[in-house]
């Protein structure tokens, strides 16, 4: 297992390689860095711009920028991938991206994981109390609560949600749940209870949205997966030998069925890091998905390129993971 | 199946406790009893600790600083300037103005109980260092000092300190009309900074690249130090920041326990988070129909719409062939309806919009004067319009206005792409096809390169202007400006201009502004429409406060005085 692991590290690198290639020119010719100070009025002094750009290396040529990026070798010390250096920034010579994602990241990993934790429970239950109920009352309405929630846009979801911790709020007469903000400076001074409810007030909301997509599509993958081994010859013979359907269910079946939604999730985190994106700015959550939304405001094309390149390393790393947990689920695999 | 239900019956009794305990315990919004305690939202995040450097000097910055950086006066919401005499001693005072009798000199005098939040006093010293850091590097005070209003500090010849004074005298020949701002609300920094505290870090101020390093420490360190009423106890520039009462104020005493500044950039939240009651209010940058509509639907919020700083106007380039004669502007400024633009933009939440009339004063202004009304420019006057182009040979073929059997246009007529701007020129196409002038819309991204570049025929855009003026009419309208984009040449509206710069004081410095607008009108160069408006909402909870659009410190302007209704 550790080779076969060390292999699939070292078959990512590649794919990054080739990923920060295509990330650099797509955020390199998507616009100019400089174009909110070009059109401020009145307009800067050429000399201002001319030393922008020398700082943000746009006086060089697109693959000497992408070497710099990649190495740091000839830059100003504060760049270079491999140096663990994202670039200067447009927002401010002093804005360090490095430290900014270190410090979002906390956010948005609380996020995601409350999210996907309860993403993933929910879509297990609902998948296979479907796919054991098929065709019953309960499968038709878990059905279509599915897709119901694949349906909803996010914004908009995240909007009916607010609304409704509003409306609970005004019901039984408190502030219980927040709509604003993460709660991290509320949570200062409160006992071990008060600083749980506080990060339940806070976290209610936005990861009822952040799972919401996630839980919609999975909970169908679960059903499907569970339905076809639930029909399989060896659950059939487990069955005629007089297990329990309990035991039937929990050893035999769940295990089984677990694998392809273990490829569905991997695959998803890329849409739960999309996610994160519109769910902390409707519920103003300083993590990586505000970050994104400020680099494309700036026009901050380092922290744009540190943020992709970010999400991509998450999802490669999460399809090893998933690589890793089939032989978990299922001992017939094995890695050689 | 007897067991299932005993334990979905033990989870739904476990949920409905927790609700019912997280309920009781309040959660994690709204303040800890018994505290008073507001929270007013600032809507962007600030870039620094400090507003002196063109990259921190943002409305953000200057609001989170407010009651903590000290400033010597601040412009009202009537309009009217008032001195900051908790923290002068006194008016300062010009010493001379007559430059034949020497240079520009004046002076302030701070107050004999004025102290920083840790006991230092206040001395001419702060002053000194303050505007050395306004000042451009090319002073040679501070090196790397990029402030982002040096106008005022670059005219000084030498600064005198002595005790809790400072005089400030001018080089040889200049004048400065607005002296008054150097360490006021609008200056870069929003007033002035504890250089003891350079000191303390081992930074010589008389160093220009330890200055520098000052300048750089101010915007990077949170602020811990306080000069006015409230003083920063805890927060960062991604999050909110946390005000409690400065120990060390020697005004009157705050009302409040503490302030939560929380920075909010998606206005789309304002109204469940004001509902909700995680906020009691805010004073947008931007103007939004749809949340002001809600907000004024809200049972305790109170609403007030204003004039903002950013004002729409259209503007020639005259030099287009057709554009060079002055009737032809004159014909097309009259057949502009200025109200119909504005009422179909603004008017459906705020059908109190007030059209400008004249391109530096609001109406409530001391020095306003309507130069626009009596033109007839902008009145949307179709008839008046084709006379003006008839006397001047020009004539309608069918929809088609003619000179010298020759179409007339047709006019590229451009701005940028938002809602507002899209629908107003759409709207002056309209007006303009009445006097069978054509246009064809163009939108733009690149607002700079286009006006640098003279890509336009007729524009629309906006400039920001604040109650201080002096310098503007130089900058906009001056042959020589770079920021002139349109091109008019008029040597007259250049000398006014000029003096308008340099006059001895404000009240001089008005009449020279207003004669150049007269004769702006007579050119038919520049139509202004209306001022942006902006919105305050505020919990009716709140007492002692009120929006103030003359300054960037909106409502934080009397932060002091905050307090909450009995």
């Amino acid at each position: 297992m550790l080779v076969y692991t060390v292999r699939r590290v070292l078959g990512a690198i590649p794919v990054l390689l080739l990923a920060s290639v295509l990330t650099f020119v797509l955020i390199d010719l998507s616009g100019d860095p400089l174009a909110d100070l070009r059109v401020m009025q009145p307009p800067p002094d050429p000399e201002v711009i001319q030393l922008q750009s020398e700082r943000l290396y746009l006086d060089r040529s697109m693959p000497e920028r992408y070497w710099l990026w990649m190495t740091g070798v000839g830059g100003n010390g504060d760049i270079g991938l491999l140096q663990g250096k994202f670039g200067p920034s447009t927002q401010s010579a002093t804005y360090d991206i490095g430290a900014n994602i270190a410090e979002r990241l906390g956010v948005t990993l609380r996020l995601v994981g409350a999210a996907m934790v309860f993403a993933l429970g929910l879509a297990i239950l609902t998948g296979v109390v479907s796919a054991m109920r098929q065709y019953s009352k309960l499968d038709y309405t878990l059905t279509f609560v599915g897709f119901l929630a694949l349906a909803m846009p996010t914004f908009w979801f995240a909007g009916i949600v607010q609304q409704a911790g509003v409306s609970f709020n005004e019901l039984v007469g408190t502030q219980f749940f927040a709509t604003v903000g993460d709660g991290t400076y509320q949570a200062q001074g409160l006992s071990p209870w008060g600083r749980f409810t506080n990060a339940l007030a806070y976290m209610t909301l936005p990861t009822i949205v952040l799972m919401l997509t996630s839980f919609a599509s999975w909970s169908r993958y679960q059903r499907t997966s569970m339905l076809e081994v639930l029909n399989s010859d060896y659950v059939r013979l487990a069955r005629a030998k007089g297990l329990p359907n309990r035991v039937v269910v929990r050893r035999h079946a769940l295990r089984t069925a677990l694998i392809p939604l273990t490829t569905v999730v991997a695959v998803g985190m890329a849409a739960i890091i999309d996610g994160t994106v519109l769910t902390e700015r409707v519920f103003q959550w300083r993590g990586l998905g505000e970050f994104f939304i400020q680099a494309v405001t700036a026009n901050d094309s380092f922290a744009l390129m540190a943020w992709l390149m970010l999400s991509g390393t998450t999802v490669i790393l999460a399809n090893l993971i998933a690589d890793l947990l089939y032989g978990v689920l299922d001992p017939r695999i094995r890695y050689e | 199946m007897h067991e299932r239900r005993k334990t979905l019956a033990l989870a739904a009794a476990g949920a409905s406790a927790m609700m019912v305990l997280t309920a009781c315990s309040g959660g994690g919004s709204g303040p800890a009893e018994g505290d008073r305690e507001i929270t007013w939202v600032i809507n962007s995040l600030p870039a620094a600790w400090a507003s002196i450097s063109g990259a921190g000097g943002s409305v953000y910055t200057v609001q989170m600083l407010s009651g903590v950086v000290p400033h010597t006066g601040v412009f009202q919401p009537d309009g009217s300037y008032e001195y900051d005499l908790d923290i002068l001693a006194e008016e300062p005072v010009v010493i001379n103005d007559d430059l034949d009798e020497g240079p520009f000199q004046y002076s302030f005098t701070l107050a004999e109980d004025a102290v920083w939040s840790d006991g230092t006093p206040m001395t001419g010293e702060d002053l000194r260092v303050t505007a050395m850091m306004y000042a451009s590097p090319d002073e040679g005070y501070c090196t790397t000092c990029d402030s982002r209003g040096t106008t005022n500090a670059d005219m000084i010849d030498t600064m005198e300190v002595d005790g809790k004074t400072i005089t400030i005298t001018l080089e040889e020949g200049l004048s400065d009309p607005e002296w008054m701002s150097l360490f006021d609300s609008t200056s870069a920094g929003g007033g002035f900074y504890p250089s003891h505290l350079a000191e303390e870090n081992g930074w010589d101020v008389d160093d220009p690249d330890q200055l520098g390093e000052f300048f750089t420490w101010l915007h990077e360190a949170r602020t811990e130090w306080s000069g006015g009423p409230w003083m920063i106890v805890e927060g960062d520039l991604e999050n909110q920041v946390v005000k409690e009462p400065n120990p060390e104020w020697w005004g009157d005493p705050v009302q409040l326990d503490r302030i939560i500044m929380p920075f909010n950039t998606d206005e789309g939240t304002f109204v469940n988070a004001f509902n909700n009651g995680e906020f009691d209010g805010a004073n947008p940058a931007q103007f939004s129909t749809d949340v002001v509509t809600q907000l004024e639907g809200a049972p305790n919020a109170t609403v007030t719409i204003g004039e903002g700083n950013i004002w729409e106007h259209i503007d020639f380039n005259t030099e287009n062939e057709w554009l060079q004669d002055v009737e032809l502007r004159r014909a097309i400024f009259t057949a502009i309806d200025r109200d119909d633009i504005a009422s179909r933009t603004y008017g459906e939440a705020y059908p109190e919009y007030e059209l400008k009339n004249n391109h530096m004063f609001g109406s409530d202004s001391e020095y306003y004067v309507d130069h626009i009304t009596p033109s007839g420019q902008g009145s949307g006057d179709t008839d008046a319009a084709l006379e003006i182009l008839e006397e001047a040979g020009y004539e309608l073929d069918g929809d088609t206005l003619m000179l010298d059997g020759e179409q007339v246009g047709p006019f590229r007529l451009r701005t940028t792409d938002t809602v507002i701007r899209n629908n107003s020129v759409q709207l002056i196409q309209a007006h303009l096809a009445e006097i069978g002038v054509e246009t064809t819309i163009e939108m733009t991204d690149n607002l700079g390169e286009m006006l640098g570049g003279q890509d336009y025929d007729i524009v629309e855009f906006g400039w920001s202007g604040f109650p201080y003026f002096t310098s503007n009419p130089e900058q906009f309208w001056h042959s020589e400006s770079g920021s002139n984009f349109g091109g008019l040449s008029n040597e007259e509206i250049d000398e006014l201009a000029e003096a308008t710069g340099s006059a001895p004081n404000r009240d001089e410095a008005a009449e020279y502004a207003n004669q150049a607008m007269e004769i702006l009108v007579e050119e038919a160069y520049v139509l202004p429409l209306l001022a942006d408006p902006q919105y305050f909402f505020v919990n009716d909870r709140v007492t002692n406060i009120e929006d103030n659009l003359n300054t960037s410190l909106r409502a934080t302007y009397n932060i002091g005085e905050w307090a909450l209704a009995e």
